[in-house]
């Protein structure tokens, strides 16, 4: 039968290991001896873009942080169940958090640059890792602004403060430190959030660009983006995964009436 | 306001590659029954029943693909939210496809005629018949390429074409009526000669629906209750 467009999903179920980018198996968090996440299991294809939805509050961002060991930072938490990353599972007693941290970047919803040039924002963690090569680094700041299209806009002022940077450019420069590190993973956490909506389709653009090297989960409550964006979209309700599928299905024809009712604004 | 319609200049170049697949999906559901229109006048001039069950198994081919072309307009409104003219494109293809499918349907009916093995022996009705297939083949190019175009003079010209297809149709359906005054006994085999006329009148029909989309594609106005004739002055006077 003559098909009219080609596209190829493949059905969350029928997601081989070597498709999986992560693979999170009975994982359960607690954050100030309340139960946030309640055993999820996902596995996150590897090179998609997948987009977890969900009302705030039911465990998008932790199930996010979770994926770089960010919950840590939160003393009082408590983490049971698997996270694989690469083979690894990366809740072992001896995982190198920073070795870690470089390979699965993070992107926040505010841009947080460092009080430091442009330049030294893109390099800064590389620089940590012990680059000293001046033309490795120059490289690699061209690289990562390159791919963050934001290279053609600071090329001329890249030692000015990042703080002159407008909202989208300073989002689209901590993508580009993020990038700067090569990441396998890239998480971002609402990273439009605070952008007019021009900005926000560039950024968008951006990150179709970047899933050919990284497997790339977005945390959004503008559902129309998680549609827009995403290959692959899951759906969190306090803490559980409700439903998680390719994002065709998902915003057309979800298994679950909960999702129905979520993406259709009919909830509470 | 009227700007050309431009599919190409979204921020998003995956959505610049939708739609244009989109546009290009109907255009091959188009090329796909402007090919089964020929090989029913081949069936017809030459009575070959075998053609005619051809091209009536052929359908199935059309109605899959109508279907995928819903499909991915539902896709489409549900993950991209078009708004303007992008949502027009969705809208208007929708419609294309339902009547190029409908078109898929007439044209099966006319088949009938050849594989029933009933078409009466008569030199009129087969001039009648491939004068009016012919006519409609034209007017299927000449909808097609309007819509691939977008060309709005292109489409008005299309649609006037109808207005001959009409003639010749009543033309048929009068001299039909006298050979079942003279033949009463053959009244239904002239009968199914009537449905075949008919469905033949029927895709003009349907490719003028389609020229008026044109028209609301690049506008977003109805062009239906506006003669075409005074449409056409308009165009051809802004050149």
């Amino acid at each position: 039968m003559l098909k009219l467009f080609e596209r190829e999903v493949i059905a969350v179920d029928e997601l081989s290991l070597s498709q999986t980018g992560i693979d999170v198996r009975d994982l359960s968090v607690e954050l100030n001896d309340k139960r946030v996440l309640n055993e999820i299991n996902i596995r996150i294809p590897k090179h998609k873009i997948t987009a977890l939805i969900g009302q705030s509050g039911c465990g998008k961002t932790t199930l996010l942080s979770s994926f770089n060991r960010m919950n840590e930072l939160n003393r009082r938490h408590k983490t049971t169940g698997e996270v694989w990353i690469n083979e690894r599972n990366i809740y072992n007693k001896r995982e190198n958090l920073a070795a870690l941290r470089s390979r699965v970047g993070m992107v926040f919803q505010r841009p947080n640059p460092f009080p430091m040039s442009i330049y030294e924002n893109v390099c800064f963690g590389l620089k940590i890792k012990g680059e000293t090569s001046r033309r490795v680094l120059d490289d690699a700041v061209e690289n990562a602004l390159e791919q963050a299209a934001l290279w053609s806009e600071v090329r001329d002022r890249l030692f000015d403060s990042a703080l002159t940077l407008s909202g989208g450019q300073q989002q689209r420069l901590m993508i580009a430190r993020a990038l700067a590190l090569s990441p396998q993973i890239l998480l971002l956490d609402e990273p439009t959030s605070a952008l007019d909506p021009l900005t926000t389709l560039h950024i968008e653009e951006l990150i179709n660009q970047l899933k050919k090297n990284c497997t790339i989960v977005i945390v959004t409550h503008n559902m129309q983006q998680a549609a827009r964006v995403s290959d692959y979209a899951a759906f969190l309700h306090q803490g559980e995964l409700i439903e998680f599928a390719d994002s065709d299905s998902l915003f057309t024809l979800p298994a679950k009436q909960q999702t129905e009712d979520y993406i259709t604004g009919r909830y509470g | 306001m009227k700007r050309p319609f431009q599919l190409n200049t979204h921020i998003s170049a995956k959505y610049n590659q939708e739609l244009e697949a989109l546009k290009h999906s109907v255009l091959t559901m188009g090329g796909l029954l402007e090919q089964q229109m020929v090989n029913t006048l081949i069936a017809i001039e030459e009575k070959i029943p075998n053609l005619a069950e051809r091209v009536s198994l052929n359908d199935a081919k059309i109605d899959a693909m109508e279907h995928q072309v819903e499909q991915e307009c539902m896709r489409i409104i549900a993950t991209r939210n078009p708004a303007a003219s992008d949502l027009r494109l969705v809208m208007t293809v929708v419609k294309v496809a339902t009547d190029l499918e409908r078109i898929g349907d007439e044209i099966v009916r006319i088949n009938r005629l050849i594989q029933s093995n009933g078409m009466p022996n008569s030199e009129f009705l087969l001039a009648g018949l491939l004068d009016i297939g012919n006519r409609i083949v034209n007017l299927m190019r000449g909808t097609l390429d309007a819509f691939a175009r977008q060309d709005e003079k292109a489409a008005v010209i299309a649609h006037k074409q109808d207005a001959d297809i009409d003639r010749v149709y009543k033309k048929l359906l009068e001299q039909t009526a006298e050979e079942i005054k003279s033949h009463p006994e053959d009244i239904y085999m002239w009968m199914d000669v009537l449905w075949s006329v008919r469905s033949f009148e029927r895709i003009g029909d349907r490719c003028k629906s389609i020229c008026e989309y044109v028209f609301f594609l690049n506008s977003g106005k109805n062009r239906k209750k506006i003669s075409t004739k005074k449409n056409l002055k308009r165009l051809l006077k802004n050149g």
